[in-house]
């Protein structure tokens, strides 16, 4: 089984879409499946890139985009892929027709924030003669970084989940309901993170040595 | 009044390019200014997610291009239009690749309580009305539904309620017209 990881951040390898594929990733290959890597928004800019993203979508069997949620929906460049894979689908009948599944967290609490970005996925997959293989969609993507393990709990549910949905995609199967249901369990009480954002802010203010207070209006509204 | 419409138009759409026709016409009999923005054809860099607009230049993006500069236009109208070809009941890679640029510079990064969920709050006073324009070669409930619903999610971002409208396989301007005057409408955008 050939697999192939889409991070669709734009913080490429330091995003919180590229920590939750790899772990996927590398449970999907204790599997035993093959699993490559790539970045939408580096391949994105040249026609050569593209033209590489393309190919490997129509090589693999299954097809995970692993992205952050932007403005409900998917970011720009990922939302561009999706366009040119349609299109590319739409002129030269493909062979097969690959598996998609998808991996995507918000920076709002509730992991019910990502639904429209799903149902956008789903609808690009049944568009385009992809079959849909399900989601892993949480809230509080801010707090994902680093070492999952220190997280309040040890990160316990979203690994369960991964491990779940690793084992069933390597094998051909969707990711499970049950691990749907544990990966958009909150990590923490909303009131706390809302707390340690609201305070991260002002703090990543400081470290920046901004000159401009939090709430500026460069702008006149006339 | 001043309205702002966001052509996010792609190469050759001609669907759209009628959508808009009909808008701009709509709007004409309404508000005094309307500026017509095309990002197909400026220069727009993807937003690098690094929140910079929030915590090194409150306000203003990092990236010195063209969406920079609509940052203020966006802020000063009364009414903001998003004009799309429906992509898999989204916005257009042209329409996004802006509003990526733009959102996070309108929104004040503290979060608050919007209708039992967690939002930000809004930087400035006013927040443009906003409506959603979606084009369809033909009609898809599905991706209508969809559409709507990412429109009306948008709205919640922004403590209001954004209407919407679909043109499905609208190829005359005045049909669109008359499409862009429900729309108006109901948004409440009176002359
Ligand atoms: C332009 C932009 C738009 C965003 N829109 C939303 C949104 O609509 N809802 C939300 O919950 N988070 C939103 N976020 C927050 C990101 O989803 C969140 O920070 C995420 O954890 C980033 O993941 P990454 O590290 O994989 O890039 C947005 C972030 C950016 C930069």
């Amino acid at each position: 089984m050939n697999a192939l990881l889409l991070v669709g951040s734009p913080k490429g390898r330091k995003s919180a879409s590229c920590l939750l594929g790899s772990i996927l990733a590398e449970g999907m290959r204790k599997h035993g499946a093959m699993v490559s890597e790539e970045f939408v928004h580096e391949g994105l800019r040249s026609e050569d890139g593209i033209a590489r993203l393309l190919d490997s979508v129509d090589a693999a069997d299954l097809v995970i985009f692993a992205f952050p949620l932007y403005i409900d929906s998917l970011p720009a460049p990922l939302t561009r892929l999706l366009e040119r894979i349609a299109e590319r689908r739409a002129r030269i009948a493909p062979a097969g027709s690959p598996r998609l599944a998808v991996v995507v967290q918000c920076g709002f609490p509730e992991a019910h924030q990502c639904g429209t970005a799903v149902g956008i996925c789903r609808l690009f997959a049944d568009r385009t003669g992809m079959r849909w293989a399900g989601a892993l969609a949480m809230g509080m993507g801010g707090s994902v970084g680093g070492d999952l393990k220190k997280l309040p709990g040890g990160g316990k549910n979203i690994l369960e989940a991964i491990g779940m949905a690793s084992e069933s995609l390597a094998n051909g199967g969707a990711i499970p309901e049950a691990a749907t249901a544990m990966f958009a369990k909150p990590l923490m009480p909303r009131w706390m993170y809302t707390l340690i954002g609201n305070f991260g802010w002002r703090m990543q203010l400081r470290k920046n040595k901004a000159r401009r207070p939090l709430t500026y209006r460069p702008h006149s509204q006339g | 009044m001043k309205a702002l419409v966001l052509d996010g138009s792609r190469e050759g759409d001609a669907l759209t390019a009628v959508a808009v026709l009909g808008m701009t016409s709509a709007l004409a009999g309404r508000v005094d200014v309307v500026e017509l923005v095309k990002p197909r054809e400026l220069a727009i860099a993807p937003c690098a997610g690094c929140f910079g607009c929030w915590t090194r230049t409150p306000g203003e993006c990092v990236i010195k291009d063209d969406a920079r500069d609509v940052v203020g236009s966006y802020v000063g109208s009364d009414l903001v239009v998003y004009v799309t070809p429906v992509t898999f009941g989204g916005y257009s890679s042209e329409l996004k690749k802006l509003l990526d640029r733009i959102i996070l510079s309108v929104l004040d990064p503290r979060f608050t309580v919007v209708g039992g969920e967690v939002h930000h709050r809004l930087r400035y006073r006013r927040f443009p009305k906003t409506v959603g324009f979606g084009t369809l070669p033909s009609p898809d409930p599905e991706a209508e539904r969809l559409f709507a619903g990412l429109v009306a999610r948008n709205g919640i971002n922004a403590h209001q309620r954004f209407d919407v409208e679909i043109l499905a396989g609208v190829t005359d301007p005045v049909s669109a017209r008359r499409s862009a005057e429900r729309l108006l409408d109901r948004a409440g955008v009176s002359a």
